[in-house]
């Protein structure tokens, strides 16, 4: 496409790379057929293509975001389905995030607006506080649907609904390494990123990547200190918050690293995991910090990519139970991590079905469905609907935002992917699926 | 010789012809060989426009797939110059002339295309207006225009050709046309199933539609029209048969075949008819040869929603007694009645609404055609705008008036 | 953007423009008519951004009703409409007008029902292409027009253009394929032609508005044939060491009675642009690849696969790859159904052409098209429907480029002329829109293009829909309706008369 910045605008390198992601678009609407926004509003403004279109204009512009440049950029779910279907290579991420800082930095939101993104961005990325405001919380879980009535508090009563019923556990604190005691030597090692929010809400996930991984005689590292990887507040535009959170990190991984050999850094957290994948993007004109992104950047692994490259040993439950594989937006779209996940549970013994419209979102998109619940709503209803079809005894997901988001209204019990090749492998029951009424099955 | 026919040999003479008749107020019946002159509300014009001596294919590339032809030339021409090269019109031109009474006159391919003539391979293939890819005509007015071309892929402003398709000479005079024509098929077989009812013969042809065996005609004869069959192997069997229609290279047919007689095991027993019986069968489906006899029974031709066609002959039998049969799956119905009050016209017409799709009144007395509107009346904003198109092509009314509907 | 001349803006609807848009939403919901200068822009423009308009206002209905209330108020208030489908147009089909208002049918986006027995789908005119196909595939059906754009183009706007896809040459095009709708007419009437059955009844309304190019009337609902799938499909690519040599085998193949399920060819840029976007395993070695499709019961197939790679070889074929897979099969056509995007990786531009020519006439055009590409300094990637002889020559060019777009503009014109010249048409499948409009006199005379215009007329007297596309004069109903009587010249003067 053509597009009109000035040479001076263009000394800009965040200028500079827009229009290089710009130029590659050629407007061919295909990003428009996968958009979940765009299937529900069929309004051009709601579709990648028509989002492209309105930040080019207003970065060309160079004047302060609009109200309706914003309320369109907001809608987007960051679900990156568009860049999977791209024939031409427009790096949209990148693009969108830009967006988003420009908007934070020019555009003076409501009140209630920036009190809202204000108290998430000051909770969720910090697991101690999340837990405490999150056990305060509960008790009024059951007014949520009083306030989804009024548009003012509808956020706030998505934000209750979202709470979980069971245990929030507390976030871990000291540096701890895992391995299974004997005179076996681990044959690899790796350090877990364990997460923000998911420490809390569902301690389980980590619990069974840990166990599976000394299993497979890989020594767990989980270091102190780590911070939140950053999406969360990235995805609000609040691009300084979200490096800060980012140099902590590498500082505490790449301490690690120079101690002794790491062969990845695991995410199980697909969200999680393609931020961390960009931090080389992210620092890349950081001068201190771009070489050490960079590396980080490329030994961070999905926990599936990571076990694909391990001989799982074969899965031995008795009864045959029907998986239906939830691909994560981050996982499928932003790692395009597509039929690994799925076969590996296949290979574990589950039957593994496919969602219809796999591709669509579920509306978790971090925040999205605090800020958003209107349409974050409508999607999970559709993807419920989808499952629905496949009439499944248990849904797997990568990603800890949508296992919370469909566990909201899901029928079935909603576990992670490790959790399941845990259990094959030797593991225990998952909780929730215990928490449903299943007891334990018998091994053959 | 009657003075009242011109006969022009070229494109100038009929624009001519045509702006005499403007000026005049003289309105023309249009013919080609006159074949269906006799379908349709009945012409009271004084004079006729002949297109028949135009004849003579133009242009003809097998490669291109296309065939350019004067408007005027006989259909057997055309056909059998397509047959040196192995090929066919596929939509399958039937002959009414037959049916109709006509003696002497064998059709045109602009008599062809102006009725949308088109036989039991429309399922398949497409019909005629689906092959039309581009024409010279001469307007109401008397002007010259071209649409389309000599290409099968082409979308260059209107596509006055589907519009000319059909339009039974009333919008403007053809004097030469291009259709698009296919490779003719190696051979065929066609597979009979005896003794369905029309509802169960509905339903098997759904089946064989909706499978992958490509089959190119489904037809269904009632026992009544089964015994005027001519060929032996349909009439000697004494029941109704639904026949299925495979073509192809030998290979492909048989394995097809077999394959759709698996299909169609749970409706009942299949015979198999080879290829030379099974073309004088489809013959005799697509000319109407049921009908030809008696002579004075009205022909009404139906097309309606498949999966409905049985239904719709079971109800209007409640309101009289009529014959017919089955083509297209059921999307076509050709039915014969007796010639009296209005040939069921009421009945039948509202039936339609219900069940979806319209009838043509093809053969009936020229008073009963004058009496009952013989196309399907259509809603007001529909014959509205019919006539606001027809303005377009022929404001004067000279070209075929009243042909299709009383003032059009 | 270049020189392009389209119909005076009414000063007086303009000055109007907040009234209208207060109007328009009395019928349709609040957040539905766009009227803010920055969400009008992503409007302005289809997927012809060579040209950009933006429009007075944008209003998007999700009902019949609203579109008949709409189109109503337009009529007596004489305002102009561009309907819009997906936006994907090549030829600028969906260009709006300065003091028009862009109609927009994407909220049309519901399958209505799917009725197999009768082997029809009803669906709302904003559905894709491809989604209809996936409606029915778990039953084993598809639609069979398959453009390339078909993940996100509408159902809607195929049947304004008629579009072609690479099954066209078996399965016919849009028209082929279309059983009913139902349109809105400019005066808000609501209108049905069609339905379930096959033929049409009286005129056929409704192969005149497949290809109208939303001149005639506004569709809101369609009915099409879906087709059982076949049961096999192979593909195989073929790669040639000259597209003289690719053509050459195509007319040999259907010399030899082989109607292929498609036929499509790409010459050695476009080759290389898709190969990095798809993985397909094109040869990049070769000037030109042909990707042949057989389809139909599994003995045939391999038959006619045969068939075809003995001609291939004839005609110097040198590699040869035969799908052995369905998933593989889809991997071949992949690069071919987003070469045009993909093209925009090696060029921050493209333009489009989209001609057709009598297939016999590929080399010559192909060699002129390449001294052109000399003439004008501008590079050519060639993807052609080769089956059916339809042309689309992809100019890569950069609109940052000052004097760049008008030069690729003339490169493009002397291409359809081309066409035109050796005895084809200026567009198989894409439409004339605004890109080929002011060439219709290369095709069409003056008495040709009137009579198109008097069809127009009796659809929309007042010429609000669209105006602008297709044709490159105006005439006004009244005038085109005269009729000239002609005095005294009488034909055939010797055959008496009464």
């Amino acid at each position: 496409m053509q597009t009109k910045f000035t040479t001076n605008q263009l000394k800009n390198p965040g200028i500079a790379e827009a229009n290089k992601i710009l130029r590659n678009c050629v407007h061919c609407g295909f990003c428009t057929a996968t958009c979940p926004t765009y299937v529900l509003l069929g309004d051009e403004n709601d579709s990648p293509r028509g989002r492209i279109y309105l930040i080019k204009e207003m970065l060309e512009k160079g004047e302060p975001a609009t109200a309706e440049v914003t309320k369109h950029v907001d809608r987007c779910l960051s679900c990156l389905s568009c860049m999977s279907t791209c024939p031409s290579g427009v790096h949209y991420m990148h693009l969108v995030d830009q967006a988003r800082v420009h908007i934070e930095k020019t555009y003076k939101r409501p009140w209630m607006q920036r009190a809202l993104r204000g108290l998430l961005a000051a909770i969720l990325p910090y697991p101690g506080r999340f837990r405490l405001i999150a056990g305060l919380g509960r008790p009024f879980k059951a007014f949520s649907a009083v306030l989804n009535v009024f548009k003012p508090t509808r956020s706030l009563g998505a934000m209750l609904q979202l709470l979980p019923k069971a245990r929030l556990a507390s976030p871990q604190t000291k540096r701890q390494v895992h391995f299974a005691s004997g005179a076996r030597e681990p044959k690899g090692r790796v350090i877990l990123h364990p997460g923000c929010a998911q420490q809390v809400l569902r301690p389980e996930i980590n619990e069974a990547t840990i166990r599976l991984l000394n299993r497979l005689d890989i020594e767990v590292v989980v270091p102190e200190n780590l911070e939140c990887c950053g999406a969360l507040v990235h995805h609000m535009g609040r691009e300084a918050q979200a490096l800060t959170q980012a140099r902590k990190n590498i500082d505490v991984w790449l301490a690690e690293t120079n101690r002794y050999e790491v062969d990845a850094i695991i995410s199980n957290a697909s969200g999680c995991g393609v931020v961390v994948k960009d931090y080389g993007h992210m620092l890349r004109l950081d001068q201190k910090y771009a070489d050490g992104a960079a590396q980080i950047s490329s030994l961070v692994k999905d926990i599936s990519e990571y076990l694909a490259t391990l001989e799982l040993p074969k899965g031995d439950l008795d009864e045959q139970m029907n998986i239906a594989y939830h691909s994560a937006c981050s996982l499928q779209h932003g790692q395009q991590i597509k039929t690994t996940p799925a076969n590996l549970l296949s290979q574990a013994g589950f039957t593994v079905k496919a969602i219809p419209e796999g591709h669509l979102c579920c509306g978790s998109a971090g925040t999205y469905n605090i800020l958003h619940s209107g349409i974050a709503d409508r999607l999970l209803e559709r993807k419920l609907a989808a499952i629905e079809t496949v009439q499944p005894d248990i849904v797997a997901a990568g990603n800890i935002g949508c296992m919370t988001q469909i566990a909201r209204k899901s029928a079935v019990p909603v576990v992670h992917t490790v959790e399941l090749l845990d259990w094959a492998t030797g593991g225990p029951v998952p909780t929730q699926i215990r928490a449903h009424g299943r007891t334990a099955s018998a091994r053959s | 010789m009657d003075g009242r026919i011109f006969k022009p040999n070229e494109t100038r003479e009929i624009a001519e012809l045509i702006a005499w008749a403007v000026s005049e107020n003289q309105p023309l019946e249009v013919i080609g060989a006159g074949t269906k002159r006799d379908i349709g509300r009945a012409s009271n014009c004084e004079y006729v426009l002949d297109v028949s001596a135009m004849t003579g294919i133009m242009l003809y590339e097998p490669e291109e797939l296309i065939l350019q032809a004067h408007a005027g030339t006989p259909l057997e021409d055309i056909e059998k110059a397509l047959k040196k090269h192995n090929q066919e019109l596929a939509f399958e031109p039937a002959d009414y002339s037959a049916l109709l009474g006509v003696k002497k006159a064998k059709p045109t391919i602009g008599g062809i295309l102006a009725g949308n003539i088109s036989g039991p391979r429309r399922i398949k293939a497409g019909a005629a207006r689906d092959h039309f890819l581009g024409v010279n005509a001469v307007s109401g007015r008397g002007e010259i225009f071209k649409s389309g071309g000599r290409v099968v892929k082409n979308v260059t402003g209107y596509d006055m050709c589907k519009i000319m398709a059909g339009s039974w000479g009333t919008l403007g005079v053809m004097s030469d046309v291009v259709v698009k024509v296919l490779p003719a098929p190696a051979g065929q077989a066609s597979i009979v199933v005896l003794g369905l009812s029309n509802e169960q013969a509905i339903a098997a042809m759904a089946q064989a539609m909706k499978s992958d065996c490509e089959v190119t005609g489904a037809a269904h004869l009632p026992l009544d029209i089964a015994k005027k069959s001519k060929i032996s192997e349909i009439k000697d069997l004494k029941k109704p048969a639904t026949i299925f229609r495979l073509e192809g290279v030998g290979p492909s047919v048989t394995y097809r075949r077999d394959r759709l007689i698996a299909i169609l095991a749970t409706f009942g027993k299949c015979e198999v008819l080879k290829a030379a019986i099974s073309r004088n069968l489809w013959r005799e489906i697509c000319d109407v040869t049921y009908f030809v006899e008696p002579a004075a029974r009205c022909v009404w031709r139906i097309s309606t929603t498949p999966g409905e066609a049985a239904k719709l002959v079971a109800a209007l039998k409640k309101h009289g007694s009529v014959s017919a049969y089955f083509d297209w799956a059921g999307g076509l119905i050709w039915l014969s009645l007796a010639a009296k009050d209005d040939a069921l016209a009421g009945p039948l017409r509202e039936l339609l609404g219900h069940h979806g799709g319209h009838a043509t009144l093809i053969r009936a007395p020229a008073a009963l055609r004058a009496a009952i509107p013989v196309f399907q009346p259509q809603n007001p904003g529909l014959k509205l705008l019919s006539q606001r198109l027809k303005r377009g092509f022929d404001p004067s009314g000279i070209l075929n008036p009243g042909r299709m509907y009383a003032g059009v | 953007m270049s020189n392009l001349v389209m119909p005076p803006a009414d000063r007086q609807i303009l000055a109007r423009r907040e009234e209208i848009a207060q109007a328009l939403r009395g019928f349709v919901a609040f957040e539905s008519v766009i009227t803010s200068e920055e969400e009008l822009r992503p409007f302005e423009s289809d997927g012809l951004t060579a040209y950009k308009q933006i429009p007075m206002l944008a209003v998007l209905p999700s009902t019949t009703q609203e579109v008949s209330a709409i189109l109503k108020y337009c009529y007596e208030e004489g305002i102009k409409v561009v309907p819009r489908g997906a936006g994907t147009s090549l030829s600028g089909g969906a260009l709006p007008l300065e003091d028009g208002i862009l109609l927009g049918l994407s909220k049309f986006n519901e399958i209505l029902e799917i009725d197999y027995d009768n082997r029809v789908v009803i669906t709302q005119p904003g559905v894709t292409n491809l989604g209809i196909s996936q409606a029915v595939e778990a039953e084993g059906f598809y639609y069979a027009p398959d453009p390339s754009s078909q993940i996100a183009c509408s159902i809607g706007g195929n049947i304004a253009e008629n579009s072609g896809g690479v099954h066209s040459l078996k399965y016919g095009m849009t028209t082929n394929n279309v059983l009913g709708l139902e349109m809105v007419l400019i005066t808000g009437e609501v209108m049905r032609l069609g339905g379930k059955h096959l033929d049409a009844e009286g005129y056929d309304l409704l192969g005149l508005m497949t290809g109208s190019e939303g001149l005639l009337a506004v569709i809101t609902e369609v009915t099409v044939r879906i087709l059982k799938k076949p049961e096999t499909a192979r593909a195989v690519l073929l790669g040639f060491p000259t597209s003289e040599d690719a053509g050459q085998c195509v007319a040999d193949v259907i010399g030899n009675g082989i109607i292929a399920g498609g036929m499509e060819l790409m010459d050695r840029p476009a080759i290389h642009a898709v190969e990095q976007f798809v993985h397909a395993g094109y040869p990049l070695d070769v000037e030109a690849l042909l990707i042949a499709e057989l389809d139909g019961p599994a003995a045939e197939v391999d038959y006619l696969l045969k068939q075809v790679t003995k001609i291939a070889k004839k005609n110097n074929a040198v590699s040869v790859r035969v799908s052995e897979s369905e998933d593989e099969r889809l991997n071949f056509w992949a690069g071919r159904k987003a070469a045009f995007p993909a093209v925009g990786r090696i060029s921050p531009d493209y333009y489009c052409m989209d001609g057709t020519i009598p297939r016999h006439q590929l080399p010559k055009v192909l060699a002129r098209i390449r001294e052109l590409s000399k003439k004008y300094g501008l590079a050519v990637a060639n993807v052609f429907h080769a089956g059916d002889g339809n042309l689309h020559p992809l100019i890569l060019y950069d609109a940052n480029n000052p004097g760049e777009l008008e030069k690729t503009e003339e490169f493009g014109a002397e291409i359809l002329k081309l066409c035109v010249d050796v005895g084809g048409v200026l567009t198989g499948e894409h439409g004339v829109g605004v890109e080929k409009r002011d060439l219709m006199g290369a095709m069409f005379t003056d008495f040709d293009l009137r009579q198109q215009q008097r069809v127009k007329c009796a659809f929309d007297d007042k010429q609000l829909l669209n105006p602008g596309k297709v044709f490159p004069t105006l005439h006004r109903c009244v005038e085109l309706g005269r009729t000239h009587v002609h005095k005294g010249q009488v034909p055939f003067p010797d055959i008496p008369r009464f």
